[in-house]
């Protein structure tokens, strides 16, 4: 499917940046299923929401699946904006399907999204590893810790802000990070990646 | 797609239906914006009675469904606000002045009052995200982002082309539950639950990336990407009715400010 045969080395090409249709509706379609999966995430929610009343930072422990949009189509596409598009398509769809948060999770995709997006640009998009797997995971959850202590917790203390945005960074690193690269992984045997750079 | 909610749409023609998209959007980022800035809790609570009152008069919403929508919002608002009273570093500060004592809990009055605040900050964002997007179909939505904030027509509307997928996923999901109890898996405790979704989400991923290739190499034999000039099927016009209402919503938003503060 390479229609870009490089017969002068690849390593000298500069990595592709325009838009095909096939990676916009990827993308958007990850995105979508993951505005599904929320709903169902309550599956596992309801299951430990028991453990969540007795400490509240602890439900922070599995957030990381919100991020999980931006580090794999940024893993699977390659190109600049994958991942802030991917995580702001998943916000933008779950507000229309009727999430109450809709106008804040819009904002607080927006701002995971460019954390992941940073890291990719760091590296020029041109690394796709396991590191950079992490490290999208890592900052995105960054990028939700510097939208969720301001507006649900100006007022509990450090202590517990710092509980928050630990877990909630570890959880992007863990989840996402290392999650989205193993789901990315077997996306990739599967066969269905094979119009995608790898 | 049993476990997705019916849509909360307009049932009657009203000021916020007859808007652009993009005008409800703008405000509403205007009303969060100033829900977020760090304030006492009379900014929240004006822009709580300005929210209720566009959404019974303004919105064209059936009204006797937007309770139960709103529900779960309203637990979770009453759980974020207490949370913040007690864990509040006004409750440990001699300095502050205390309303409760009991045994060794102690609670400060500025404690409260930023329980009041968050409470009230969650029941805003949630008027303000029912008014901006139940009464905003995806199309119209994708329409007026490209109309007015030219936003590039291939993204807007290859978005809008894969939320078509969304019943056709809601049931790949269900049937890949079903496929794991057929075949004697049942999820146990924690762990097990987690396995299990891990896999199901790897299924539903694999058939949604064939589908979004399926229906980009239709759209491509039909010229989406054929990077010419296109014509507009279903114009979206800003008229007077959107200046008055961006001039209002956001002045309603700064007027809270102003004497909530």
């Amino acid at each position: 499917m390479t229609d870009r045969a490089a017969p002068y080395g690849r390593a000298f090409e500069p990595p592709e940046t325009r838009w095909r249709t096939r990676d916009i509706v990827v993308t958007a379609v990850i995105a979508v299923a993951f505005g599904v999966v929320f709903w169902a995430w309550d599956t596992v929610w309801n299951v430990l929401a028991p453990l969540f009343a007795v400490a509240k930072p602890l439900e922070y422990v599995i957030s990381g699946v919100w991020l999980m949009p931006a580090v794999i189509a940024g893993l699977i596409v390659r190109k600049p904006g994958a991942a802030l598009f991917a995580e702001l398509v998943a916000a933008i769809v779950s507000a229309l399907l009727g999430n109450v948060w809709g106008l804040d999770v819009v904002l607080s995709g927006f701002v995971q999204g460019v954390g992941a997006e940073l890291v990719f640009a760091f590296v020029l998009y041109r690394s796709f590893g396991l590191p950079i797997a992490l490290l999208a995971g890592a900052v995105a959850g960054i990028g939700e810790a510097l939208h969720d202590l301001p507006v649900y917790y100006p007022s509990n203390g450090v202590a517990f802000q710092a509980a928050v945005a630990g877990l909630e960074i570890l959880s992007g690193l863990v989840v996402a990070g290392y999650g989205g690269w193993l789901l990315v992984g077997a996306l990739r045997r599967s066969g269905v990646l094979e119009g995608f750079p790898s | 797609m049993s476990f997705l909610p019916a849509p909360l749409e307009p049932v009657r023609p009203a000021l916020l239906t007859r808007v652009a998209p993009v005008t409800r959007l703008v405000v509403g980022i205007a009303w969060l914006v100033v829900v977020v800035l760090p304030a006492g809790p009379g900014v929240p609570l004006a822009l709580t009675v300005a929210g209720a009152a566009a959404l019974g008069l303004l919105s064209g919403l059936p009204l006797a469904r937007v309770p139960a929508r709103l529900a779960p919002l309203g637990l979770a608002a009453l759980g974020l606000g207490v949370l913040t009273v007690l864990v509040n570093p006004a409750n440990g500060d001699p300095a502050a002045p205390s309303v409760l004592l009991a045994g060794p809990i102690r609670i400060a009055g500025d404690a409260i009052a930023a329980g009041i605040t968050i409470a009230l900050r969650l029941a805003v964002i949630a008027l303000v995200s029912v008014l901006v997007f139940a009464t905003s179909d995806p199309t119209g939505l994708a329409d007026s982002l490209v109309q007015q904030w030219h936003a590039p027509y291939r993204f807007a509307y290859g978005t809008l082309a894969a939320l078509r997928i969304v019943p056709l996923l809601a049931a790949d999901w269900a049937a890949s539950g079903g496929v794991q109890r057929l075949r004697g898996i049942e999820p146990g405790g924690v762990g097990g639950r987690i396995r299990s979704f891990g896999r199901r989400l790897l299924v539903l991923l694999v058939t949604a990336i064939r589908r979004a290739e399926r229906m980009a190499l239709a759209m491509d034999a039909r010229g989406f990407d054929a990077d010419l000039p296109r014509g507009v099927y279903r114009p979206v016009r800003l008229g007077r009715l959107d200046l008055l209402v961006l001039v209002a919503g956001i002045g309603v938003a700064v007027a809270a400010f102003a004497i909530g503060r």
